[in-house]
């Protein structure tokens, strides 16, 4: 699992990398202002977020075209990564500003994501929804449809059974492939809200796509709260013994929602 | 011979010159990209030693290659794991001690390579991420719970234990830790 996050991170990064430098787009589009100031922000390729060199190349690239909304938002990125919420938002507001389309669905995930501000995440995405025809992507690493992060906001700001809904239509749109957390999502949805048996049929789909420690833990509390003990304990153990492992839930610079720790587990061991 | 002498000191003094003009070469190359006058740190979020706030007997280990957190792990490593952090701060803030004001708060620190932390910075917003400064009665608790955390795992890039970069931000409503991150 762990790898095959790494993995999706990588791809997501790397295409969004080389998506971004097309430089000749803006000359097909006539926009030679933003072709210019593209061509000075190559210079940054290969350079660290957070080094001053990267920061005055797209300063350049800036001073040539205010409007070029790319450098904006690479400049946001090692402010968000460093927890300076307030110099992000400045930035990536001016990304928005200037490119709407390409940038409001990535600031409503980082705001999920780094912030854990929901409402405006919320906001962020159902704008995107209105702005795009299909399919709205993935979030920067890659692991989350952009309205499975919308349904797991509704779930934080108390709206259950509006997530329930969104992610329902979400996994059986024929047109949509499953993502790496989404049945252990939905499947902790249904377990909190009393519907233990189609909580447990849907963590069983997620040991399909991706083994982990906490689908574990909440197959067991499924077992627990229908009185089978036995599963309850063969299941904390394989949670417990695949934490040890290294197999949990990951995500890149922060912790995932429905993360398990060692001490839940234990804590539910002691009281077999 | 006392020819000789003068040939010899000659060339000790020739070759002293070219080795003066590399080390000035050398000097120049490093600072190329390094404008005088420049808006940013070396690397953005940089906290450089002050005497007037920092404990100097918090050592860095090696001052200019200090790590993000990411840059060693996926996610931040707490000894005890998150849980362990939510914890401390559930037993040793007091709410009630503080005024009720709501909104965001980051403490950035080191972490140097023995696993200590210091060099703590303060920054906080509104909930419209607009700049804000809390009162004393949250900002002072926060702080000195989180200096006193003593559940940093020392991280090593390949073979050696670094130095890094931590944040933490504190969700605040109304005087009380809603959330903790990252």
């Amino acid at each position: 699992m762990k790898d095959l996050s790494t993995l999706l991170f990588f791809l997501f990064t790397a295409a969004n990398n080389l998506c971004a430098q097309n430089c000749h787009a803006f000359l097909y589009q006539k926009d030679t202002l933003q072709y210019e100031a593209c061509r000075i922000a190559e210079d940054a390729n290969g350079l660290y977020q957070y080094s001053r060199e990267y920061q005055e190349i797209l300063d350049k690239a800036l001073t040539k075209c205010p409007y070029f909304s790319y450098a904006y938002r690479n400049k946001s990125v090692a402010y968000l990564k460093s927890g300076d919420f307030i110099t992000w938002k400045y930035l990536i507001d001016k990304a928005v500003e200037y490119n709407k389309k390409e940038n409001i669905g990535y600031r409503g995930w980082c705001r999920f994501q780094f912030f854990n501000d929901y409402k405006g995440a919320i906001a962020d995405i159902e704008e995107l929804e209105t702005l795009t025809k299909g399919n709205i992507g993935y979030s920067a690493g890659g692991q989350y449809h952009l309205r499975m992060a919308k349904a797991l906001c509704y779930k934080k700001i108390d709206q259950k059974p509006k997530a329930i809904s969104i992610i329902e239509e979400l996994i059986t749109d024929s047109t949509y492939s499953v993502s790496v957390f989404d049945y252990l999502h939905l499947g902790v949805l249904y377990l909190e809200g009393g519907r233990t048996e189609e909580a447990l049929q849907t963590l069983l789909l997620q040991e399909k796509e991706n083994d982990i420690s906490e689908l574990h833990y909440y197959i067991a509390l499924c077992y627990k709260k229908i009185g089978n003990l036995k599963g309850f304990n063969e299941q904390m153990i394989i949670a417990k013994k695949m934490h040890d492992a290294g197999k949990k839930m990951t995500l890149h610079y922060t912790e995932p929602l429905d993360r398990v720790y060692l001490t839940q587990i234990e804590e539910e061991l002691k009281q077999r | 011979m006392g020819g000789e002498i003068q040939i010899f000191v000659a060339m000790i003094i020739k070759y002293m010159g070219y080795f003066f003009i590399l080390i000035l070469l050398a000097q120049s190359c490093q600072n190329r990209y390094l404008p005088s006058k420049s808006l940013y740190p070396a690397m953005v979020g940089d906290i450089s030693f002050d005497p007037m706030i920092d404990d100097s007997l918090f050592i860095v280990c090696d001052e200019d290659r200090v790590k993000q957190y990411h840059n060693l792990n996926e996610e931040p490593q707490f000894i005890g794991e998150k849980y362990n952090l939510i914890n401390i701060f559930k037993q040793m803030y007091d709410p009630g001690k503080s005024l009720k004001e709501s909104g965001m708060i980051r403490i950035r620190f080191i972490v140097n390579c023995k696993g200590q932390s210091g060099r703590f910075r303060i920054l906080g917003s509104d909930y419209n991420y607009k700049e804000k400064v809390f009162d004393a009665s949250i900002t002072h608790q926060l702080l000195s719970i989180t200096k006193q955390l003593k559940i940093w795992k020392v991280q090593a890039d390949k073979d050696d234990p670094k130095d890094y970069y931590q944040y933490l931000i504190f969700k605040m409503d109304e005087g009380k830790i809603i959330e903790i991150l990252p």
